[in-house]
């Protein structure tokens, strides 16, 4: 942007002449291969090094990617480098001022970073959704209940529907309804969630401070809200309470909103 | 040839269940449509079996191996007793090399399966405490011998026939066996006499407890000392099993309901 500002190409005519502008362009594209190409190799091994290659594995992208001989590491770098390639390209026409520049600066200095933001963002969702479906998925592995596999996909696809909004926010496609849908997604996600799970944060809540300050513990005899019995284990949500072979487990806010008796011999 | 092929048919003739230890997916699904039932044993269901018995330990002997694995599936109503049985297992390494014909019924019930699968602490916990005992057993502290006692699950009841003979570490800490921290944890406080007390999802309760139950009627072997008489006496009064690591002979024994269940070598393991 800042470049846009001052007139280069009158610039370089000032202090070189005409042929030196020439090769001073010649001189920006062999520049910019150099240095397209040292960005292309610190972004591989920086990701690498990262261990985006081992984070990415088995997501869908990475093996669509595979398929076609690439990787995702590889694009990502392919991306960056590409970017300086063109940024060079840019420069040395506008040096040489072979087209049209006011039209070319004004249309691709604004466009261009838009365009690899938006690419980014895409593959970001892409390999950001799988992974955290297959994370999701493997979470709830051990529950053998059909229903429970909407859960990963409805992860994998709230991620998708962001990275595409953020790609297209940053193309300026108008994205207020996509946004006014999110928000009520989103609303519906933290309103209803927060009515179902009203008593397991509340229980949780209350368990947090029964374990911090164990005010009875495994072994104890305790009344709580009429249920008389030894503790037999506590944990954030509920607390166990047995007595002559009956184990009541009771949600940890009952103990909190009732009080405890502590039974000593 | 044709020796060795009579002798395999008719050694496997009227064979009437088959189990698989730790089978690779290409054995499985060779067996998969027999007619036969088809039990898997091992210590991860990798083949996706309906049958799965699973291994708490890495039983290094092949008959301890057949033995929990067939108690496993008697356990689950997978097989009868009377059953002829084809085990196929790797003894030597993980590809399968032994084929064992046993009778379903020829052991006798020495209830291992039982103490892992039908106790009331998890699997894993009692696996857990295993794998601490025997660790133990191997390198000792600094060295020399040592024994310690576990009591897991039941852990309110233990606390209430018990009194603390020190104070308690594991106040207000939560640590559970399995944790990393835990087994040098373990070690250390096992220099002390008194027994470990764990609840029934591996939380560690106490050490230094002295258990007080009452002795009369428990019956174990002769020559065992008193760690191993309150072991069984403490299983005997609450529900809780008791894994008992001996300072004399270093092994490693699993009592319940007041008789002793397994005894375990920590060298083999």
């Amino acid at each position: 942007m800042i470049l846009a500002q001052v007139d280069l190409p009158a610039l370089i005519r000032s202090l070189f002449s005409e042929r030196g502008a020439v090769a001073v362009a010649v001189l920006t594209l062999f520049v910019g291969a150099v240095a397209g190409y040292l960005v292309w190799r610190g972004t591989t091994n920086f990701l690498r090094r990262q261990g985006v290659d081992d984070a990415v594995e088995g997501t869908l992208f990475e093996r669509t990617v595979n398929n076609l001989g690439l990787s995702t590491v590889g694009i990502l770098s392919q991306l960056a480098a590409l970017a300086v390639y063109l940024l060079s390209v840019i420069l040395a026409l506008n040096v040489t001022q072979l087209v049209d520049t006011e039209f070319f600066w004004i249309r691709f200095t604004t466009l261009l970073p838009r365009l690899f933001v938006a690419a980014l963002a895409v593959i970001l969702g892409l390999v950001v959704g799988d992974k955290a479906k297959l994370v999701v998925s493997d979470r709830l592995k051990s529950i053998k209940l059909p229903e429970v596999s909407l859960i990963p996909e409805l992860v994998k696809y709230s991620i998708f529907y962001i990275a595409a909004l953020i790609a297209l926010g940053q193309l300026g496609v108008t994205t207020a309804a996509l946004l006014v849908l999110l928000a009520v997604y989103a609303f519906g996600l933290v309103f209803l969630g927060g009515l179902a799970f009203k008593d397991l944060l509340a229980a949780g809540a209350a368990g947090v401070y029964l374990l911090l300050s164990q005010p009875y513990g495994i072994g104890d005899e305790v009344e709580i809200d009429g249920t008389r019995g030894i503790v037999q284990e506590i944990n954030v949500f509920v607390t166990h309470v047995e007595s002559d072979d009956v184990e009541h487990i009771i949600p940890n806010q009952r103990v909190f909103k009732r009080g405890i008796v502590r039974i000593r011999q | 040839m044709t020796a060795v092929g009579t002798f395999l048919d008719a050694f496997a003739d009227d064979v009437e269940g088959i189990c698989l230890f730790s089978p690779s997916s290409s054995l499985y699904s060779t067996f998969a449509d027999a007619d036969e039932p088809v039990v898997v044993i091992g210590a991860e269901n990798t083949v996706d079996a309906d049958v799965f018995v699973e291994l708490p330990l890495e039983f290094r002997d092949p008959t301890e191996r057949i033995r929990f694995g067939v108690e496993g599936a008697l356990g689950q109503d997978e097989l009868d007793e009377e059953m002829e049985l084809l085990c196929v297992l790797g003894s030597f390494g993980d590809d399968m090399d032994t084929v064992m014909r046993v009778r379903a019924g020829d052991f006798s019930d020495s209830g291992v399966y039982d103490l892992f699968a039908n106790s009331r602490a998890d699997p894993s916990v009692v696996r857990n405490v295993l794998e601490v005992s025997v660790e133990l057993g191997k390198k000792g502290q600094k060295g020399k011998p040592v024994g310690a006692l576990f009591v897991v699950g039941d852990a309110g009841k233990v606390m209430n026939k018990s009194r603390p003979l020190s104070y308690n570490p594991f106040e207000k800490s939560h640590v559970h066996v399995g944790d990393p921290i835990v087994n040098v944890m373990l070690k250390e406080f096992s220099r002390l006499d008194g027994a470990f007390v764990i609840s029934d999802s591996g939380k560690i309760v106490s050490a230094y407890r002295y258990l007080e139950p009452s002795a009369a009627g428990v019956d174990i072997p002769k020559g065992l000392g008193a760690r191993h008489m309150a072991a069984g006496a403490v299983t005997r009064d609450t529900n809780a099993i008791a894994i008992v690591l001996s300072e004399s002979d270093g092994l490693v024994r699993a009592f319940k309901s007041g008789e002793l269940i397994l005894e375990l070598d920590p060298e083999d393991y």
